[in-house]
């Protein structure tokens, strides 16, 4: 399954699930990243990490690390 | 803490997400001035206030750090929780206001539900309905209360709106409560578990669809028309998606901000600008008050006549302290082109892009504020690190921000550049200082990469890293808010400064007026000029401070300097400013109507090093100065705040002798590298 850190610049999906084993799983939780929720890839660094998406209405940077942890359609 | 707390009053803590606006509400109720900045964790402390008397009712206020759940991540988000616990001091809250950004409903609700669930006296704060307009909503407080089952008022603590309301609401709150016996939330943090969350969020989607709508205006439709075209061009199919727009002017600026390619190039050139300009815009402030010290000084001393309690108010205490003055317009800009940065919203941008760099040395994207207001203040700058999740991470960052180029250098910075280059072309200072900061980040960064490789021998602690930080929309700065903080800072600063200095300058003057406060000389065929200068080099080689300087001369003679340079970067460890206090007292600039500025250099240009006939300030010893100031840890109040945040004596210890003497090594080997070049 695909995960956000694979999506391309400016590319769109549905979030599916999130990876509960790791470590910033729930903090991502909390910040809004749920199952069933849009997001669009809007922003990436220059060394291609960090990366920021759109999510219920506002941008939340993360790291590639942590995108990997939330499962795509 | 401190300000006119009483203790019975009932009190009402303020909690919620990051940069919802609960500072902003704070200080309008209490009539404060603490900072409000466009970035997720600017507070970083809590404070507490009486609410002011034009409000009608008695409680104490208290603002919290920001928290995006009841479940901890940081320590600025243990303090919050902890406040709200168990407070050592005022306990349970009597009322708990949530501040809640209306434009992000369904993510903020989160924290609202998890503090009605742990049975907490609440109420709902609306903030940024005007951003929510912006995307062309509105909500509806009514229905949002019916769902919540709590009062819900909207407001915008900036301009006062609805804070009518909102006190209304809070004193019937607290009539009725005083009716009841109070209630003990209880702690479920247990019970927060995802599937709580994962029901959380389905639900706060229907309540965001219940109370929300779209604005309904004819012309506003055309506008938002427009809006979704253009937001569709730039993603797909948001609009669909009823309440989940972006802010579009924040999309856009991102576009250039955040590119590849552009966004590190602006990232470069908002820091040069930064710290060149400086420089530019204080040289014409500075002279005004450059002048009139050195006017003040000259006339106090031809007024009192010629005696020590004359020269004690013209030197020790006009020309002392106004030399270290003559710099605050230099600080004043620096605070206010922070305080911009702050407050568009670009600080968070910023911590992103750095992101990467930042960890390959042990850091955090997260670091980069902390950092950055290392450049006014190093104590603000280490509790601001209380953001940083990842322990290892913020111990470090604690650890270098004494390397970063602090406010209270820049008067020591500005006098030695100003003695290397000419006044009439500030522009090549103004290059300089951009230099010097940018040898300071060069030297903080590498210092951080190298004891994160020994880290396990200086920093031990736990290791798993991240990085999730919001990306605010970017606002218009407001500049009067601007101007209020960078004031504020200013006073604040003076508050502190300004005594040390004071008092230092007093102790100098007096160690080098006495004990040979009249000294004999031979006084045939002088002039009246060459006899006081005469009587100072007489009464200052004879007094306590040379006394004290002998013992200083062999750690001074390798650099190049001498004991009175010595006696003044000791007295710099009292505060950085002082050593400009220190020089100015040292080397007697007082007795010409010159600018204090002005006669002050040409003292430092004459002076030459015992009877040897070579000059003590030259561009290698300037050179050697400056460096050994990008270096040293000279600040008591750093080191005591570094403890505290770190725990223990080990940090601050470690970073006294490490930095202080990097400082001595580089300053030698600066000086007589240069001299071996032949310069001077
Ligand atoms: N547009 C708009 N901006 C607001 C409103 N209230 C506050 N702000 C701005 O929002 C930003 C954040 O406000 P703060 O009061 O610092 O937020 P905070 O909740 O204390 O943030 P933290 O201390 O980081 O948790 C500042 O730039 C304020 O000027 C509002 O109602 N509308
Ligand atoms: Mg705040």
């Amino acid at each position: 399954m695909k995960t956000a850190a694979e999506l391309k610049f400016g590319e769109s999906a549905t979030i599916y699930e999130i990876d509960k084993s790791h470590p910033s799983s729930r903090r991502i939780l909390e910040v809004g990243f749920t199952p069933g929720q849009e997001i669009v890839l809007l922003n990436i660094s220059i060394f291609n990490d960090p990366i920021a998406f759109s999510v219920r209405g506002t941008v939340i940077a993360i790291r590639k690390n942590e995108a990997n942890c939330i499962r795509i359609l | 803490m401190k300000t006119q707390v009483i203790e019975d009053l009932p009190l009402i803590t303020l909690i919620g997400p990051p940069n919802s606006g609960k500072t902003t509400l704070f200080n309008y109720l209490s009539g404060k001035n603490y900072k409000t900045v466009n970035y997720p964790g600017a507070t970083v402390e809590y404070s507490i206030s009486k609410i002011q008397k034009k409000f009608n009712f008695e409680a104490n206020i208290l603002d919290s750090p920001g928290i995006i759940s009841l479940v901890p991540n940081s320590p600025d988000e243990k303090i919050s929780i902890d406040s709200l616990y168990s407070h050592p001091r005022y306990g349970i809250p009597d009322l708990v206001i949530i501040t809640i950004d209306s434009s992000q409903l369904s993510r903020h609700l989160l924290l609202a539900k998890q503090l009605i669930d742990s049975s907490f006296n609440v109420l709902i704060a609306l903030t940024m309905v005007d951003l929510l307009q912006r995307k062309g909503f509105e909500i509806s407080a009514a229905n949002l209360k019916d769902e919540l089952n709590c009062d819900v008022i909207i407001i915008d603590g900036r301009t006062g709106n609805g804070v009518d309301d909102l006190v209304k609401a809070i004193d019937k709150n607290l009539k009725n409560l005083q009716a009841q016996e109070k209630n003990h939330p209880n702690q479920i943090h247990s019970n927060f578990n995802v599937n709580y969350l994962l029901n959380s969020f389905t639900e706060f989607e229907q309540i965001e669809k219940r109370v929300t709508s779209q604005i309904q205006h004819s012309n506003r439709k055309i506008n938002l028309n427009k809006a979704n075209r253009q937001l569709k061009v730039l993603n797909n199919d948001l609009s669909q998606n009823k309440n989940s727009q972006l802010d579009i002017t924040t999309l856009k600026i991102d576009k250039i901000l955040l590119h590849k390619v552009w966004g590190i190039i602006i990232f470069f050139l908002v820091m040069a600008i930064t710290f060149t300009s400086i420089f530019w815009f204080a040289q014409p402030i500075m002279n005004i008050i450059d002048s009139s010290f050195g006017f003040l000084s000259f006339e106090s001393h031809e007024l009192l006549g010629n005696n020590w309690f004359s020269d004690f108010i013209a030197n020790g205490i006009i020309s002392g302290t106004g030399a270290v003055l003559v710099f605050v317009p230099q600080i004043l800009i620096l605070f206010l082109i922070l305080g911009l940065l702050e407050d568009t919203g670009y600080l968070a941008r910023g911590a992103m892009l750095i992101d990467k760099p930042l960890s390959k040395i042990g850091l955090n994207g997260r670091s980069f504020v902390p950092m950055l207001s290392g450049f006014a203040c190093a104590i603000p700058a280490i509790l601001a690190t209380r953001t940083i999740p990842n322990k290892r991470e913020r111990l470090l960052t604690i650890f270098i921000i004494p390397l970063m180029s602090c406010s209270a250098r820049l008067p020591v910075y500005a006098l030695l550049l100003a003695f290397l280059f000419p006044a009439n072309e500030s522009w090549i200072a103004g290059l300089g200082l951009a230099s010097i900061y940018i040898l300071s980040i060069i030297s903080s960064t590498t210092i951080a990469g190298l004891v994160n490789k020994f880290r396990n021998r200086i920093i031990n602690a736990e290791d798993t890293s991240s990085f999730i930080l919001e990306l605010p929309a970017y606002r218009m700065p407001k500049f009067s808010v601007v101007l209020s903080n960078s004031y504020h800072s200013a006073k604040l600063y003076f508050k502190k400064a300004g005594p040390i200095i004071l008092v230092l300058s007093g102790i100098i003057w007096f160690l080098t007026y006495f004990p040979n406060n009249n000294p004999k000389i031979d006084s045939n065929n002088l002039s009246k000029d060459q006899i006081t200068q005469l009587e100072n080099s007489e009464r200052l080689s004879h007094s306590y401070a040379a006394d004290l300087g002998k013992f200083i001369q062999p750690v001074m003679s390798p650099i190049g300097m001498d004991w009175r340079i010595g006696v003044s970067l000791i007295s710099a460890f009292a505060a950085r400013e002082v050593f400009v206090s220190s020089l100015a007292l040292i080397f007697k600039v007082t007795g010409n109507e010159h600018t204090l500025q002005t006669s002050m250099l040409h003292e430092m240009r004459k002076a030459t090093i015992g009877n040897t006939g070579k000059y003590l300030f030259t561009p290698a010893t300037i050179t050697g100065l400056i460096i050994f100031f990008v270096f040293a840890l000279q600040c008591m109040s750093t080191m005591a705040v570094s403890r505290k945040e770190t725990g223990s004596w080990r940090i601050p210890l470690i970073q006294f002798f490490l930095f202080t003497s990097i400082a001595y090594l580089f300053t030698f080997l600066a000086v007589n590298g240069l001299r071996a070049f032949g310069i001077n």
